[in-house]
């Protein structure tokens, strides 16, 4: 086991440092530079010179990479060439505003999707299913900056029922932040409840032709406990796995809807900074990112292989 | 960016999701190319409001009908730079700065200079080389020191010397800078420089508290103080920014609102949107698409400004080597022979360009000269008719095959290449065969100082002295002669406006530059925008100056 956690952590280093090499050649690979766009119609050649010295761009790629790593080692990501600010206060700031929302998406998406999907199972051939089928087209089909317009001008503008834009955080006013969070969330939401739709009706679809859901309903259980119980119980572990794999589609839809409500999150500080070739926010963001997917993937590794003692043995191998 | 994957049994597991999000990023990064919202070439246009032509600044705000308190919030088409006055950039700073960085000078809304924390125009010596500035007293900065010569200077001198300050070309030729007493600033220069009292009604005329500056040196942005109405309270990264009233400022009876938020909303159409909801009062720089619907509604109202810039053509004449190296004349026909580049000019409709794709909101231009500015003459408003005829007599003088194939690059925002698209079916009548190359904004930026174009759309937002709106682009040392551009008579000409204090004469030598230019039309002027903004009528005292700023400080809620 031991060996095992060793080797695996050694590629989870490696892993980093590749991934790290990539965005810093790629951000580099782009045309134009942070001192163009900071400049943008106000550049002459002089301020361009004194902006690219400022920030070291004007040194070797070897020794920008240094810089970079070993200040990041030191947990220092920089400032932001734009503004000015600590790097690692804006992704501090930006992560839960992204993380909030993705979660209370999901839980919409859930709701809609579970619901939806157990109608069009058991109202099977009916208009009901008709109806969630075509539900589930156009949440798959239309994409969310339409939606989040649309939503914007008959919720907000017409209807007044929520505000178009804004946030403000959980701990200084949880209702007002929901209330801030919910068209976001319900745009965010609609593709990945779409999915779940369609996967739990032909989970649920599946399970009530079973054999356990003919002997549940010979037993005289009512439909409600045979669909409730029974056929959506079982149903739901391939909807989970499905929410699971979901995850990273949410978060790239999290950009779009974030840039919509202005919401401070992580998508569009990423989005921004990729706009303005602010190196040290998107080398960071990058950073952060990598390092959050090689963590969750090394526990859900370590997790398996004490489930299972084969990958272990096949890790030492 | 990336699909989790499920856990792999083997050796990779964790690498190909991590270099996953990595290549991801550079994805979003590409695409990002290919679709940015950057300062756009002609993202604002017209209005319906008014006549064609006929600007809106607003109205101050009437004391007895607005109540005091209460939040503004102003959508912004983008995110500000720094918050420092000596290192920003961006025209969206300024928005800002309005409120909590007084000026030495300020515009009317007659593009005229006034004073603000000066009490007069600078006293200029008979030789140009002395400028004398009365300071207004008592004025504290937010942090409570007193605002005074020192301060000017310190802040002057910053602006001088700062690494990667912006304000280092607009201050000129500044020797010195002298405080014989606290309420008197004395600026040296070593040669004239008639821009200057111009550049002090900018962000080179922000005084900074010496103390602020002293605590935070290069991160002043961090946590600006200056004298004005509002101080600085808050910024979210890319997201907003909040200023508070602040009880120290010399005229805060005329401050009604407790404070401002600026909120980044990057779309114009959800920039409408959040106005009509509410949940913004003032929304920039809106589009032609939303300005109609946002005038028939009786709760809004469309302030307009024509813009002191302007949109044209550049093209590349001479610039092989990249903008600040040596010219090095381009082997094309519209590089070498100035009749290609005049039939080029002459197969622009321009009027009907801004009627049919700005409906008529926009203002033709010839010329890099408003007609708002007061350096105006007959002379640079002269404008070449179209004459499509002429220009393929022209091409056939010039011995150039007609279509004659020019390639062109402009911003890929949509009005840019509606715009674009526009010129292409107009020109072909005159012999052109326009060929676009849509790119994103830093792109073009990046390939226009290398000097890799044919032809480039871009525009100037515009400054209120002339020479900051030409010397830079048609000067042979320019800083942004991206067409490489050399003409001595121009430059001469130029040069003796820059250092000439008689107004007249002035005026004069900029309407012969703008004869020259139509002659040799390194740069073909198209049209000037009007800066757009949209206002709820549940607020008053929003004003819009011809410096495309918009005035908030001074707003209040209605009764």
């Amino acid at each position: 086991m031991k060996r095992y956690l060793l080797s695996r952590l050694w590629q989870s280093v490696v892993t980093l440092i590749l991934a790290t090499i990539v965005v810093f050649a790629g951000v580099r690979a782009l045309p134009g530079d942070p001192a163009l766009a900071l400049a943008g119609e106000d550049r002459d050649p002089e301020s361009l010179r004194a902006i690219r010295e400022q920030y070291g761009l004007d040194d070797s790629l070897l020794v920008q990479f240094w810089q970079f790593v070993s200040h990041a080692a030191r947990g220092d990501l920089g400032r932001s060439i734009r503004t000015g600010e600590p790097v690692g206060s804006m992704i501090a700031g930006a992560l839960p505003v992204t993380i909030e929302l993705s979660i209370l998406a999901i839980l919409v998406a859930s709701v809609i999707g579970v619901g939806a999907g157990v109608v069009a199972a058991v109202r099977r051939g009916r208009p009901a299913e008709w109806a969630a089928n075509a539900l589930a087209l156009l949440g798959l089909s239309v994409p969310n900056f339409w939606l989040g317009l649309m939503a914007i001008l008959y919720l907000s503008v017409a209807l007044g029922l929520f505000p178009a834009s804004g946030f403000v955080p959980f701990f200084s006013n949880p209702i007002d932040n929901l209330h801030h969070l919910v068209l976001p969330a319900l745009i965010l939401g609609t593709g990945l409840a779409a999915v779940i739709m369609r996967q739990t009706r032909s989970s649920m679809l599946d399970a009530l032709s079973a054999d356990y859901i003919r002997t549940a309903e010979a037993k005289g259980l009512s439909p409600r406990a045979v669909i409730g119980k029974h056929a959506l119980r079982n149903s739901l572990i391939v909807v989970v796995t499905i929410v699971g794999l979901q995850l990273g589609a949410l978060i790239s839809g999290a950009v779009v809807t974030e840039r919509i409500f202005a919401l401070p999150g992580f998508g569009k500080l990423t989005v921004d900074a990729v706009f303005q070739r602010d190196y040290p926010v998107i080398q960071a963001v990058v950073l952060v990112t990598a390092t959050a997917y090689i963590v969750i993937n090394l526990l859900v590794d370590l997790l398996y292989s004490v489930i299972d003692p084969r990958i272990r043995v096949r890790g030492d191998a | 960016m990336t699909r989790r994957t499920p856990p792999l049994l083997n050796r990779s597991s964790s690498i190909r999701p991590a270099l996953g999000a990595a290549v991801g990023v550079i994805a979003l990064a590409l695409i990002g190319t290919a679709c940015s919202p950057v300062e756009p070439a002609g993202s604002s246009s017209g209005s319906t409001q008014a006549a064609a032509g006929q600007d809106v600044f607003g109205d101050p705000a009437d004391p007895a009908q607005v109540k005091a308190g209460g939040t503004l919030t102003v959508a912004l088409s983008a995110d500000p730079d720094k918050l420092d006055p000596t290192l920003s950039r961006s025209l969206y700073s300024r928005y800002v700065f309005h409120t909590m960085c007084e000026k030495l000078y300020d515009l009317g809304p007659d593009a005229k200079i006034v004073p603000q924390l000066a009490t007069a125009l600078p006293t200029v010596s008979a030789d140009g080389l002395s400028l004398t500035i009365p300071l207004r007293q008592g004025v504290k900065f937010a942090d409570g020191t007193t605002l005074d010569s020192n301060a000017v200077r310190i802040s002057i001198n910053r602006g001088l010397t700062l690494a990667g300050s912006a304000r280092k070309s607009e201050l000129g030729p500044i020797s010195s800078v002298e405080t014989p007493n606290p309420q008197t600033v004395v600026i040296k220069l070593s040669k004239p420089f008639a821009p200057l009292t111009a550049a002090l009604a900018d962000r080179a005329g922000m005084v900074l508290s010496p103390a602020a500056v002293a605590k935070l040196g290069a991160n002043f942005s961090s946590a600006p103080v200056c004298a004005g109405p509002f101080k600085f309270a808050s910024r979210v990264a890319q997201n907003s920014i909040k200023v508070v009233k602040d009880p120290l400022y010399y005229d805060a009876a005329k401050v009604h609102l407790d404070a401002i938020e600026y909120r980044i909303i990057t779309d114009s159409s959800i920039r409408s949107a959040n106005l009509k909801s509410g949940d913004a009062q003032v929304a920039d720089s809106l589009s032609t698409q939303d300005a109609p619907s946002l005038q028939s509604d009786g709760n809004m109202t469309v302030l307009q400004s024509q813009s002191l810039g302007y949109q044209g053509l550049t093209i590349n004449i001479a610039n092989s080597n990249g903008v600040g190296n040596p010219l090095k004349p381009l082997d094309t026909p519209i590089a070498k022979d100035p009749r290609v580049r005049q039939a080029l000019a002459l197969s622009i409709d321009r009027e009907a360009l801004v009627k049919s794709i700005f409906n008529n909101l926009n203002t033709v231009a010839c010329g890099p000269i408003s007609p708002k500015s007061e350096f105006s003459s007959e002379a640079a408003q002269v404008c070449p008719p179209h004459d499509p005829a002429k220009a393929k007599q022209l091409l056939a003088d010039a011995g150039v095959n007609t279509p004659y194939k020019v390639t062109m690059i402009a911003s890929n925002n949509p009005d840019s290449i509606r715009l674009a698209q526009a010129l292409q079916a107009m020109v072909k009548e005159g012999g052109f065969d326009l060929v676009i190359k849509p790119v994103e904004y830093a792109s073009l930026l990046d390939q226009q100082d290398r000097g890799d174009f044919e032809l480039l759309q871009l525009g100037w937002s515009g400054r209120v002295d002339p020479d900051a709106n030409i010397f830079n682009f048609v000067g042979t040392t320019g800083s942004q002669n991206v067409a490489g551009y050399s003409s001595p008579e121009v430059d001469k000409l130029l040069t003796d406006a820059r250092q000439s204090l008689d107004k007249t004469e002035r005026i004069k030598l900029y309407g012969e530059v703008v004869t020259k230019l139509q002659q040799d039309d390194p740069l073909i002027y198209i049209y000037r925008q009007r800066n757009l903004t949209g206002v709820s009528k549940k607020i008053q005292g929003i004003q819009v100056y011809p410096d495309g700023v918009i005035r908030t400080a001074f707003a209040g809620f209605t009764k």
